[in-house]
């Protein structure tokens, strides 16, 4: 045989399956290119020197993993779908006379071949892309961008390492499967009989089981704190259930439907629960697979963008006032000394202080039982839900901000709650029971009305004799000094950002030694770390977004084509047997509607389900806008189902060109 | 009675990329009695299929005319030809068209749930079908699961289950091993002996031999036709061995 003989068949080969490879090669050409670009970020040296850079370099090389992983598995899968189509072809060269180990030939320069084009074309558009995207991220950043154009060696390196791996792996698993068969069997190839599928009602309890505890985990699951630990397990379930369900869920409910005779065996029925059941059967799992990456898609890229866009709402929100002191207060302090070096500050920068707002206060976190508040620290953080925050303020300070003239006795306190209702009528700490007189709604305009991922309490107190009697008893308690109570001072500033981040930071160098302990923030200062973890997190989001929808508009593709073969012969025989074309085509056409926005509806339920708890951490990051994250969402999903519907369109037309519409009879 | 008649009916098949145009079938007449089993032999390739889709509705003459019990199939609008089919016409193909799925009960149903019968009416027809032919215990099963000769009684039960006018049958022995194939023909011998009309195509001497007329075509006319009239199997099986013989070697048309 000729020395280019082998060479040459793979080439054939390919040209000869380019309806299933050639969406193959490009899927691996993206992936290739997305993995560089991906890595070139995060490893990108100037990116690291801007500020807040490392935090987005951080974020983006948990992107890495995540494309080198999602790349790994899903090549992997696509790859397998590609040998089952080409079974029958390596049976036809074993019984045409070519051993298991030319054909092995072959495969291993198919594999070149695929692996050249793909990590060529993936490196040269990575190369060429990774300048675009970087300039992108550094928009959404709010970076300067800076000139220039690099090629970056260990992204190279990496991509080289992994896709090799992964197309290594790939030829080694259809070499197993090859070595394996036997030709007889190669020849059936995919075609090795339909069994009838079985109803695993285990799988269907379990299936509903954990799809129902997600969702009420998802719905019952009250503190930001408790979302953040639920919501991994509430997605596993989900991600459980839906196999579950898609799998064996749909079987059980298509056989009941079948064991209904007057229903089953009714024109309409008939054909429809009989398709539908060996249509669940092929492609539950590639489905379950639709949905779960649509769910991913779409939280996260409605979570990232509400980020992203609600940035200046998040700011306000984790920083009310311009510039905001908090600092403890020693004996051999003064509220008045502080106020002075403060006012100092904005004199020499012709500013004045507007909405100011100060008061006295001590903070402690405890345990909440019932109308207790266990303080001592060692039991903390045993059951998170409980956890409360404590600001007692004295009424002194409430009245004045809040503009009332309210009055207390010695035992008596108001109660402003944020985060989990305060519903007891006493309310018990340090050994000392205080009645409640009085559950305000609101506190006091501005007040650090923080979303901490535990509730916040908001106590006021007769006066700072209870306050410092507190204090006392907290340090006694926890065996630390008492540091006295804090003072918090706020106030906005008409100014351009420029001029609060100067007054920001003359502030910090002006109570810095006076007063330790003491912390100075401003929305100004920052801003930039919050540009670089929610524009990090946004650029991620649409970035493993758009990778997510390339493997389900592939994942959609292959299985039209692969369902095409099988349906042209059914719908022939259906014709044959007296069904009208116009019958024939109805029918399938309801069943590959059914099949294809099963897993978009599914997940369209998922996300509802999912909403309250994924806004309860967004609020842990400070995003309260529930408003803004609907919008969000529901903009994520419309442009998703566009997007899905039109893929639905192309990938239709192939099918049915396939199944030949319209041209046989 | 007078079942099927055929009128001068010619195939043209234009293929759509500009190649020659293929003449599948040039001028065939005959017509089939009621109770007949009528066999069409010819060679592969001398358009044996292209005539059975013809007179199964499935395909368009290029001229010419087919009557069922009168009827022409060309007057019959294209909406109510499927219900046509499915009443009047019943087939069994050479590789049994079973849906693989449905079990081969459902198979069976088919065309009588497309016709928007009951299951009780269902069940009521296909019993006494399935005792004939011998496949009773195995209707809760899958086409994959069972042998093709127990596969193509399935298709025989579900061409009859509809009681139509006429069975017609492309190669069904085509696919059997021979031992299979010699059960259908009895099969088909059988129910010809109750009554039914049968038009089967084939180019096996051995299944022709079993039928009561047998036509040849050649060159997409009908070359010539044997009737067996009391033969044994055995002494038609030589006669048509003998007509095929005289076709190869390109001897003249004879009646
Ligand atoms: N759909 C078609 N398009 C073009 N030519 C066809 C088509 N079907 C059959 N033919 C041609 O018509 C002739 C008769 O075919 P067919 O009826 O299948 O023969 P048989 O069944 O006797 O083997 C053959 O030459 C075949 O190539
Ligand atoms: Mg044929």
């Amino acid at each position: 045989m000729s020395r280019f003989f082998y060479p040459k068949l793979a080439a054939t080969n390919l040209k000869k399956n380019a309806q299933t490879y050639l969406p193959y090669i490009l899927t691996c050409i993206g992936t290739v290119m997305m993995y560089y670009i991906m890595v070139f970020l995060s490893e990108n040296e100037g990116l690291g020197k801007m500020a807040g850079g490392s935090q987005v370099q951080s974020i983006l090389s948990m992107g890495t993993y995540v494309i080198a992983i999602f790349s790994a598995i899903f090549l992997f899968y696509t790859h397998s779908f590609l040998v089952k189509r080409r079974k029958k072809e390596f049976g036809l060269f074993n019984i045409l006379g070519m051993e298991k180990k030319h054909i092995a030939r072959v495969l291993a320069i198919e594999t070149l071949y695929v692996a050249g084009i793909s990590l060529g074309a993936g490196l040269l558009g990575g190369i060429l892309l990774s300048k675009l995207i970087f300039m992108v991220l550094l928009k959404i950043l709010n970076f300067e961008v800076p000139l220039g154009f690099e090629v970056s060696g260990p992204a190279l390196a990496a991509v080289l390492f992994l896709f090799a791996g992964i197309f290594l792996l790939t030829l080694l698993n259809t070499l197993r499967q090859i070595h394996l068969a036997k030709p007889v069997e190669l020849l059936m190839g995919g075609q090795t009989g339909e069994t009838e599928p079985k109803t695993k009602w285990l799988l269907v309890v379990m299936g509903t089981l954990s799809l129902g505890g997600g969702y009420y985990i998802s719905l019952t699951t009250q503190s930001p704190l408790a979302a953040l630990t639920q919501f991994f397990f509430a997605v596993l379930l989900v991600i459980v259930g839906t196999y579950c369900l898609f799998t064996a869920g749909s079987i059980a409910v298509l056989k009941l439907l079948r064991r209904n005779k007057g229903y089953y065996y009714q024109t309409r029925h008939f054909t429809a629960v009989a398709g539908m059941m060996y249509r669940m059967k092929q492609n539950a799992v590639g489905l379950a697979n639709i949905c779960i990456m649509a769910t991913a898609v779409l939280v996260m890229v409605s979570t990232t963008v509400s980020l992203y866009i609600g940035m200046e709402d998040v700011l306000r929100t984790r920083y009310p006032q311009h510039i905001m002191i908090s600092t403890p207060m020693p004996a051999q302090q003064s509220v008045e000394g502080l106020q002075t070096s403060v006012k100092e500050v904005l004199v020499k920068h012709g500013l004045e202080g507007k909405d100011r707002l100060d008061y006295r206060y001590v903070a402690f976190v405890g345990n909440q039982e019932g109308d207790r508040l266990i303080t001592n620290l060692s039991n903390i953080s045993d059951d998170s839900s409980s956890v409360r925050e404590f600001y007692l303020i004295p009424l002194e300070d409430y009245n004045r901000l809040a503009k009332r003239t309210a009055s207390l006795g010695d035992d008596e306190i108001l109660i402003y709650s944020s985060g989990s209702k305060y519903e007891e009528d006493t309310l018990t700490v340090f050994n000392r029971t205080f009645s409640v007189k009085e559950r305000l709604d609101s506190f006091f305009e501005n007040s650090p009305n923080r979303v901490s991922i535990s509730g916040s309490y908001y106590v006021v107190v007769k006066d700072m004799d209870v306050v410092k009697a507190m204090e006392e008893a907290r340090a006694k308690e926890n065996g630390d000094d008492p540091s006295g109570y804090r003072y918090y001072l706020g106030f906005d500033l008409e100014a351009d950002e420029a001029d609060i981040s100067a007054v920001y930071q003359d502030i910090r160098t002006a109570l810095g030694s006076d007063y330790p302990g003491s912390s100075i923030e401003s929305p100004v200062a920052a801003k930039e770390s919050f540009f670089a973890i929610y524009g990090g997190l946004f650029f991620l989001g649409i970035f493993l977004g758009a990778l997510f929808i390339m493997a389900t508009v592939l994942i959609i593709y292959y299985k039209q084509v692969s369902e095409g073969y099988d349906d042209k012969a059914r719908f022939e025989i259906m014709q044959k047997v007296g069904m009208s074309r116009e019958e024939v085509r109805g029918s399938i056409r309801s069943q590959v509607l059914i099949v294809f926005f099963l897993p978009l509806v599914t997940a369209g339920i998922h996300i509802a389900f999912a909403f309250p708890i994924i806004t309860k951490l967004l609020a842990v990051l400070n995003l309260t806008n529930v408003g803004l994250f609907a919008w969000c969402t529901a903009g994520t999903i419309l442009v998703f189902a566009l997007f899905y519907a039109i893929v639905y369109g192309l990938t239709a037309k192939v099918y049915y060109r396939i199944v030949s519409w319209g041209t046989s009879g | 009675m007078t079942i099927l008649e055929v009128n001068n009916l010619k195939k043209v098949y234009t293929t759509r990329f500009g190649g020659s145009p293929v003449q599948a079938l040039a001028n065939v007449s005959f017509s089939v009695e009621e109770g007949e089993y009528a066999a069409i032999m010819g060679e592969s390739g001398s358009g044996k299929t292209t005539l059975l889709n013809i007179l199964a509705s499935l395909d368009k003459p290029t001229s010419g005319e087919v009557l069922l019990k009168g009827k022409g199939l060309s007057t019959i609008k294209e909406k109510e030809i499927s219900a046509f089919r499915r009443e009047n016409l019943g087939f069994v193909f050479q590789d049994f068209n079973l849906l693989d799925t449905f079990s081969l009960q459902d198979n069976i149903f088919l065309p009588l749930v497309l016709s928007g019968k009951s299951y009780e009416e269902m069940s009521r027809r296909l019993e006494p079908i399935a005792r004939k032919l011998g496949i009773g215990d195995i209707l809760a099963k899958y086409p994959y699961e069972v042998s093709g000769g127990q596969k193509q009684r399935c298709a025989v039960a579900r061409a009859l289950i509809t009681k139509p006018q006429l069975i017609l049958a492309d190669e069904p022995t085509g696919s059997l091993d021979s031992q299979a194939a010699e059960g259908l023909l009895r099969l088909f011998k059988e129910i010809n002996s109750e009554g039914q009309t049968l038009l089967m195509v084939t180019h096996s001497v051995k299944a022709a031999s079993h039928a009561q007329r047998v036509l040849f075509i050649k060159d997409g006319e009908v070359f010539h036709q044997l009737y067996k009239a009391g033969m044994s199997d055995e002494a038609m099986y030589q006669k048509i061995s003998d007509t095929l013989t005289t076709m190869a070697t390109g001897g003249g048309r004879h009646e």
